[in-house]
């Protein structure tokens, strides 16, 4: 490993940029995300920022299940933002649309289908420690010698 | 030797990562306790295929099965379960406090404008059958033990209480005018004073 990698793998691990879209929750999972930024749980001491904008992201948080509307428009998401890239699902709704799963209903799970996820984090919502637990716990292994393993 | 750990506190400080207290409700977890495959935690979830309750391996026995990224950990499936094979947080020791316990039954609504008094339902239910087994063809029984029967015409509820919430009257109704809902209530142990 080159010591360019080293240093690359070192920063990344320490400033992991985030960008969250919300494809039609109830609002739950996006307070619990807010409730990471708040000093209780304080995100930033991890290296985490939120942006909110994909061009500028390396960790993509989905929530909710996806709608309609969200079909095309996710994927335009994902591609946006620059690789090293990964995507972070948050809550049942991405994972199994939970309560909204009905039949006849305007959700369109899981969120896998039409992009690739890395991680999962269950729970309706999922607590603020779980939500940073799954983020550090992730995109680090990803971004880990990836012009190597590229 | 100051200054360096000035600097590593400063570049490297985070605070302890916030345990989760005991008392919080996560995903429900086994006790150990037999269950008896009533099925009750799987229709009071209020979250489509969240709870299981699927036979083992080991001949006789059955468990609960809880299905993250479907369980929204409201804790109903512990608190309804009589043999309290779940558990979650303190969800039994404030119950026990409390003397809080949930109680349901079912609802069956008829729609007037819409049922023609076929008396499939009747015909159908499973409960009617052990009650009454005269009950056949048109549901004009004359027995008012039944849940429900064809009275002047209209399918007509008799003893709503009898109800085990099977839903074979809902599936086979051919105009959707039976509809079964279950009623939960949340009730306390009230002392007389």
């Amino acid at each position: 490993m080159t010591l360019l990698q080293s240093v690359k793998n070192a920063v990344r691990q320490r400033s992991i940029h985030v960008c969250y879209v919300d494809t039609g929750s109830c609002n739950g999972c996006d307070i619990e995300v807010l409730a990471c930024l708040s000093p209780r749980y304080d995100l930033e001491q991890y290296g985490i920022y939120v942006h909110n904008n994909p061009r500028e992201a390396d960790v993509l948080l989905v929530i909710g299940g996806v709608t309609p509307q969200w079909e095309d428009k996710l994927k335009m998401i994902w591609d946006k933002m620059p690789e090293p890239k990964v995507a972070v699902a948050i809550g049942n709704c991405p994972i199994s649309g939970c309560v909204y799963n009905r039949p006849d209903s305007l959700t369109r799970p899981p969120a896998k289908s039409y992009i690739p996820i890395a991680a999962e984090v269950p729970g309706c919502p999922p607590r603020p420690t779980e939500i940073i637990q799954a983020i550090l716990s992730v995109a680090p292994l990803i971004f880990k010698d990836w012009e190597i393993r590229k | 030797m100051a200054s360096v750990e000035w600097i590593k506190t400063f570049f490297f400080a985070k605070t302890a990562p916030l345990i989760t207290p005991s008392h919080f409700r996560g995903f429900p977890h086994l006790t150990g306790k037999e269950c008896t495959h009533c099925f009750q935690c799987m229709m009071i979830c209020p979250a489509p295929g969240a709870i299981e309750v699927i036979r083992t391996e080991k001949p006789g026995e059955w468990k609960p099965v809880i299905h993250l990224g479907h369980c929204i950990r409201c804790g109903l499936c512990v608190e309804i379960c009589p043999e309290l094979v779940l558990d979650s947080g303190r969800v039994h020791t404030k119950n026990a406090q409390d003397g809080t316990y949930m109680q349901f039954q079912f609802h069956i609504t008829v729609n007037p404008v819409t049922c023609m008094g076929c008396g499939i339902c009747s015909v159908a239910c499973p409960v009617n059958k052990e009650i009454d087994p005269q009950l056949a063809a048109k549901g004009t029984s004359t027995s008012d033990e039944v849940i429900m029967r064809v009275y002047k015409g209209i399918n007509t509820v008799f003893h709503e209480e009898k109800c085990t919430g099977c839903k074979t009257c809902e599936e086979q109704c051919p105009n959707r005018s039976v509809m079964v809902a279950r009623v939960l209530e949340p009730l306390q142990i009230t002392e007389e004073p």
